[in-house]
């Protein structure tokens, strides 16, 4: 059992923890490697902003590095990082709602990041023509994600994207395990009217799926 | 069947996450309630919809802040090794001072930083006359004056005793060779004359020996020539002259003939002559 690449990855990702936790730099820098693509892209999909990602990203693993050695039960790593990520995520909410700088964003998002996104979404797909309806659709989900609450998206992201379970999601979050499913639930509802509201029917998303 | 799965337990269904009893039951309960399978299936297709927005490709920066930099000891950091660098090339600069043993003197506005013994004051010597002075420099240009006369003298005499010498030595020389030169010149010339004259004889006889032998050979053959050319002509002449009289002989037959010719055609033919001289 123990020989099965599943496990085998997961007891290197163990033992990539421990040595890391123990302050081996090498294994910290591993697991940034690891897990950053991860972290960025909930915070990316969060904000539907790159610059806005960076920062969060980079903040959750310097303080990732600061309380590694603190982290007391290595199985709760995951929800751990997260908790952390959606922490930063809360705060950046909260200054931009302060600020009030976020109307313009709000009203085109993610506008200034034409041009990272093409670069983002290249080599995935081999035609321009596609790869021109894929953004576009991306960016319409991206939309319909963003008219969620802030509680119900990370939520759903955690969920949908993050592929973590309720129970995980509970523990990042620091609520029951319940009310994560009723979020996710009325998530879910949510997005159908939105995506019902701007006619994205199934037939529409029909030669993507 | 009082049996109705709450919104959790749905959530928890659509996701996978429910143990084998519980999915059991759930399913058994969408059987009999097909809006709430609808709706269900409804949030699937969100799902699958969702599941078209993907990840940005993104690179983790490499390097990272180190939390652990803070606690570098106090004698590794920066500012700390350059000032105790400082103070060490300080203390290095006294220590050598002191052993040198330095000497710092201010006098008269002038400051003087001195190692090992500070230099005496130079003793005052003695101070001259200005008379003194000026006999000193009499005395020693009138010696100098004197040594560059004898100097010169000498130097003179030298030349001119070589200079004699070198004359008298020459001219002995130049009066032997001359006249050993003409001694020898008298002699020499006669025989070279006689040498010369002799020579030319010969080459003369020679010369005209060999002119009068060309000069027969050359007659000769001229004469040969000649009269070859001659008999040439005369061949052709002959050859000529008998072509003339071929040329004749052939005329006068030519003429011969037709002269033959027309008396026969006129004494053939009398009566026409008469008739034409009839019809006049």
């Amino acid at each position: 059992m123990a020989e099965t690449l599943p496990n085998s990855v997961m007891m290197h990702a163990d033992a990539l923890l421990e040595r890391a936790r123990q302050g081996d730099k090498n294994a910290q820098g591993k697991l940034v490697q690891v897990w950053y693509k991860r972290i960025y892209n909930f915070a990316y999909k969060f904000f539907y902003d790159h610059d806005l990602a960076m920062e969060v990203s980079q903040k959750t693993f310097i303080s990732m590095h600061r309380n590694l050695a603190g982290l007391q039960e290595a199985t709760r790593f995951k929800s751990w990082l997260y908790t952390i990520a959606v922490n930063y995520c809360r705060e950046e909410l909260r200054k931009r709602k302060a600020s009030r700088s976020v109307s313009l964003n709000d009203f085109s998002p993610g506008e200034s990041e034409v041009s990272y996104k093409w670069e983002a979404s290249s080599g995935k797909l081999d035609n321009p023509e596609k790869q021109l309806r894929h953004t576009e659709l991306s960016d319409l989900l991206q939309q319909c994600l963003m008219e969620l609450s802030a509680e119900q998206r990370e939520v759903v992201i955690m969920k949908e994207y993050e592929g973590l379970k309720f129970r995980e999601i509970a523990e990042a979050l620091q609520i029951s395990e319940n009310t994560v499913k009723s979020r996710m639930y009325y998530g879910l509802d949510g997005l159908k009217k939105i995506l019902e509201k701007k006619q994205i029917t199934k037939e529409a998303l029909g030669y993507e799926l | 069947m009082n049996y109705k799965p709450d919104e959790g337990t749905l959530m928890a269904y659509l996701y996978g996450e429910l143990d084998a009893a519980e999915t059991e039951k759930v399913e058994q309960y969408l059987q009999q309630h097909p809006q709430m399978r609808e709706q269900l299936q409804q949030m699937n297709n969100v799902r699958k919809a969702l599941s078209s927005l993907n990840d940005v490709e993104v690179i983790a920066p490499p390097v990272f802040v180190d939390h652990e930099q803070h606690s570098i000891p106090f004698w590794k950091a920066g500012y700390f090794k350059i000032t105790m660098g400082i103070a060490a090339s300080f203390l290095f600069l006294l220590v050598a001072a002191r052993l040198i043993g330095p000497e710092v003197t201010y006098s008269n506005g002038e400051l003087r930083i001195s190692f090992n013994d500070a230099p005496k004051n130079p003793v005052v010597e003695q101070s001259l006359t200005a008379n003194e002075v000026q006999q000193m420099i009499n005395t020693s240009l009138v010696k100098n004056n004197e040594t560059i006369a004898t100097n010169w003298e000498e130097s003179n005499q030298k030349i001119q005793e070589s200079l004699n010498k070198n004359l008298t030595t020459n001219s002995a020389r130049i009066d032997k060779l001359i006249s050993v030169a003409s001694l020898a010149s008298q002699d020499q010339v006669r025989t070279f004359v006689s040498g010369l004259q002799q020579e030319n004889m010969k080459l003369m006889q020679d010369y005209f020996k060999l002119s009068s032998k060309d000069q027969q050979v050359y007659v000769e053959n001229l004469l040969v020539d000649f009269t070859k050319y001659l008999n040439e002509q005369r061949k052709q002449d002959l050859i000529l002259f008998q072509a003339r009289l071929n040329n004749m002989e052939k005329n006068t037959d030519q003429f011969k003939q037709e002269t033959e010719q027309i008396l026969a055609s006129i004494i053939s033919n009398p009566e026409g002559t008469v008739r034409k001289v009839n019809n006049y």
